[in-house]
């Protein structure tokens, strides 16, 4: 038999008992809706996170910072008393001098830099006051700029703040912020307000993810946690974590071997990709979850081909019967009935594929105006083609395993049983 | 017939046994057959004498359990099934007594089903189905639906579907049981008329006396034993 003719009465077939195939076809569409969905949901706010977080930059920095010795809460363990490893604010065990001295001695390691946590009391770009926090700009960190440029690392007059404090701090657009002057307001340690004028350089994008504190260079924060430290024991010369620049030839294995070295000598050292990577792996849980409902709904409607397809072999056994006297082989038989619910899943896999990217695209269009509004460049639902296809040809394959019983089972007709079957 | 006629079908020794629970029940048992090249020869019985499994043994729907089928020079024995299908289409043509005609297809998709199956491109299916449709004088109907067809007609076109192949052998299975004796009458004459055009050899299963008696040979079958030749 010709291809041409095995799909001409494979389709012919399907289009004889219209509703059943409809009924079978909304089964698969609903499932590929779903795992559409749901995919276009994880492919829409990956590539929002990789544009946020993946494209970090600062590719050959660690931050280094001391083992916590009691973070686990319920911990019964007697810990020995080490006048270094006291904790300081919240708990957290800091860093000394010393520590950037022994982390520079480690092998590999470049260049250090106190990460220099400070406490703002206010923005402000005239009468109104805002509350505001910061980070000390990381070397060669990618911040989304909405307008200007990031803060130079060595700056002690820049900052850049994120878009959502344009207006409130009475700019009239992310542009107009630019080179405009701020006053950053901070208590030094005896409790007095200090007030410093500050350019701002850059706004940066809105953001669901990081992005959402102001950005200064490193000797502003230095000078800044110098002035809340001065005096208090416990916090001078103190500091929460390490920035580390490493030999930027190093690869995975030896980045592995320094993040080892470091441990043993008491020290807990992240790429800034892992430190953010966190979330890429939430994410992926919870789409992981959403598409196994897929999948579940895909096999269910699998189970409506078997039962359609066998409900076809029972209807035509006689036909199957005439078809094998007059010479037709087991497989062109099979063939035809495969082919049958290749189809079956083609069209709901199609159609539902083609309803998700229009349901997509509505949901895109009405989120962008509304809740994602702050957001530029968020698409909720992506759908890039390859997937999509992928999906697609997944279901074909699922529907053919799914017709292989029932077409083999045509396929083994015998001509004179089926011709006399009533 | 004359003695030189040439052997298309030769059956030696030839048993059909059923396993129906521990029983064995053979259908039928040592049958030695010839047919010749052009003859027309008609299997009659009681119903139950095995003569529809003579037919399937001969027409390789059903192998035999022992004794061989020779076709020509071929013993079907030594070949596997796909050759077995290929034999039945290109060699064979097949008249049932219920028709089997897909209702919902057109008359002419209905006739070139063979061809179909053989993988003839559809305009050349089209030409012959189209020619063998004048012969059996259906071809104003080649686009209705086989359902609207009389049972005359009917078998008419199935006559047409069993010889568009241009067959050596046609099968008849109680080609005239479904009609009545004046509808019969028609159906026969063009059967027994194409199959002397063109030198068919034409097998016929039925236990209508007057049928039977139209054909060069008789073979009665009873309890699976032939037990008399004409």
């Amino acid at each position: 038999m010709r291809i041409f003719d095995i799909i001409r009465i494979a389709q012919g077939n399907l289009l004889r008992s219209k509703l059943r195939t409809f009924l079978t076809i909304v089964a698969v569409f609903i499932g590929t809706l779903t795992l559409s969905l749901t995919n276009g949901v994880g492919n829409g706010v990956k590539v929002y996170v990789n544009k946020q977080l993946g494209n970090l930059g600062a590719e050959d920095t660690l931050v280094v910072q001391a083992k916590q010795t009691n973070q686990n809460p319920v911990s019964t363990d007697v810990v020995k008393y080490n006048p270094d490893r006291q904790a300081g604010t919240f708990n957290i065990v800091l860093l000394l001098e010393k520590d950037i001295q022994k982390v520079k001695a480690v092998k590999g390691i470049e260049e250090v830099t106190p990460v220099y946590m400070v406490q703002l009391e206010y923005i402000s770009a005239g009468e109104d006051k805002y509350t505001v926090t910061t980070n000390q700009y990381i070397d060669g960190l990618n911040i989304d700029m909405a307008s200007g440029r990031t803060v130079k690392l060595n700056s002690a007059s820049e900052i850049t703040i994120p878009a959502r404090y344009v207006k409130p701090l009475g700019f009239e657009s992310e542009q107009d912020a630019l080179n405009k002057t701020v006053t950053l307001a901070f208590k030094d340690s005896k409790g007095e307000l200090v007030e410093k004028q500050i350019r701002i350089v850059g706004v940066q994008q809105n953001s669901l993810l990081g992005n959402l504190d102001t950005s200064i260079g490193v000797p502003l924060a230095k000078e800044i946690l110098d002035q809340q430290t001065l005096g208090i024991p416990q916090l001078e010369g103190r500091y929460q974590a390490l920035l580390v620049k490493y030999d930027s030839s190093f690869g995975v294995e030896k980045l592995e071997e320094l993040k080892k070295t470091l441990d043993k000598k008491g020290y807990f050292a992240q790429t800034i990709e892992e430190q953010v990577g966190i979330v890429s792996t939430v994410i992926d849980g919870i789409l992981m979850g959403l598409n196994i409902l897929g999948a579940i709904a895909l096999l269910a409607a699998s189970f409506g081909i078997v039962n359609t397809l066998l409900m076809a072999v029972k209807e035509r056994t006689r036909e199957i019967g005439l078809m094998k006297a007059l010479g037709a082989h087991g497989r062109h038989i099979f063939a035809i009935f495969a082919f049958e619910a290749i189809s079956i899943g083609f069209w709901g896999g199609l159609f539902g594929i083609l309803v998700s990217i229009l349901i997509g695209s509505v949901v895109n269009n009405v989120a962008s105006q509304t809740f994602l509004k702050d957001f530029v460049g968020f698409d909720l639902l992506r759908f890039p083609l390859i997937p999509s296809i992928t999906i697609l040809l997944g279901i074909m394959i699922l529907s053919f395993l799914a017709g292989a019983l029932p077409s083999i089972k045509a396929s083994r007709l015998n001509p004179i049983e089926a011709l006399r079957y009533e | 017939m004359p003695e030189t006629k040439e052997t298309i079908l030769q059956l030696t020794k030839v048993s059909k046994i059923y396993k129906s629970g521990s029983e064995d029940t053979a259908a039928i048992k040592d049958i030695d057959l010839i047919i010749h090249k052009g003859e027309s020869i008609a299997i009659v019985g009681k119903s139950g004498s095995g003569k529809s499994t003579l037919m399937h043994v001969l027409a390789t729907l059903d192998r035999p359990s022992n004794g061989d089928l020779i076709i020509g020079d071929k013993t079907t024995t030594e070949l596997k099934n796909s050759e077995l299908d290929k034999f039945r289409n290109k060699k064979f043509g097949f008249v049932f007594q219920q028709f089997f005609v897909n209702p919902r297809n057109s008359c002419l998709d209905n006739v070139v089903l063979p061809l179909v199956i053989q993988g003839v491109s559809p305009k050349e299916r089209k030409k012959r189905g189209e020619a063998i449709l004048e012969a059996v004088g259906l071809l104003d109907k080649a686009k209705s639906k086989a359902n609207d067809l009389s049972g005359g007609q009917k078998q008419r076109l199935c006559i047409a579907r069993a010889l568009i192949t241009n067959p050596e052998v046609v099968f008849a299975d109680e080609p005239t049981g479904n009609l009545d004796s004046e509808t019969g009458k028609i159906v026969i004459d063009l059967l027994f008329e194409l199959q002397r055009k063109n030198g068919i050899t034409l097998v016929i299963v039925t236990h209508d006396q007057d049928l039977a008696e139209l054909c060069d040979r008789q073979i009665t079958l009873k309890d699976g034993k032939i037990i008399q030749k004409s």
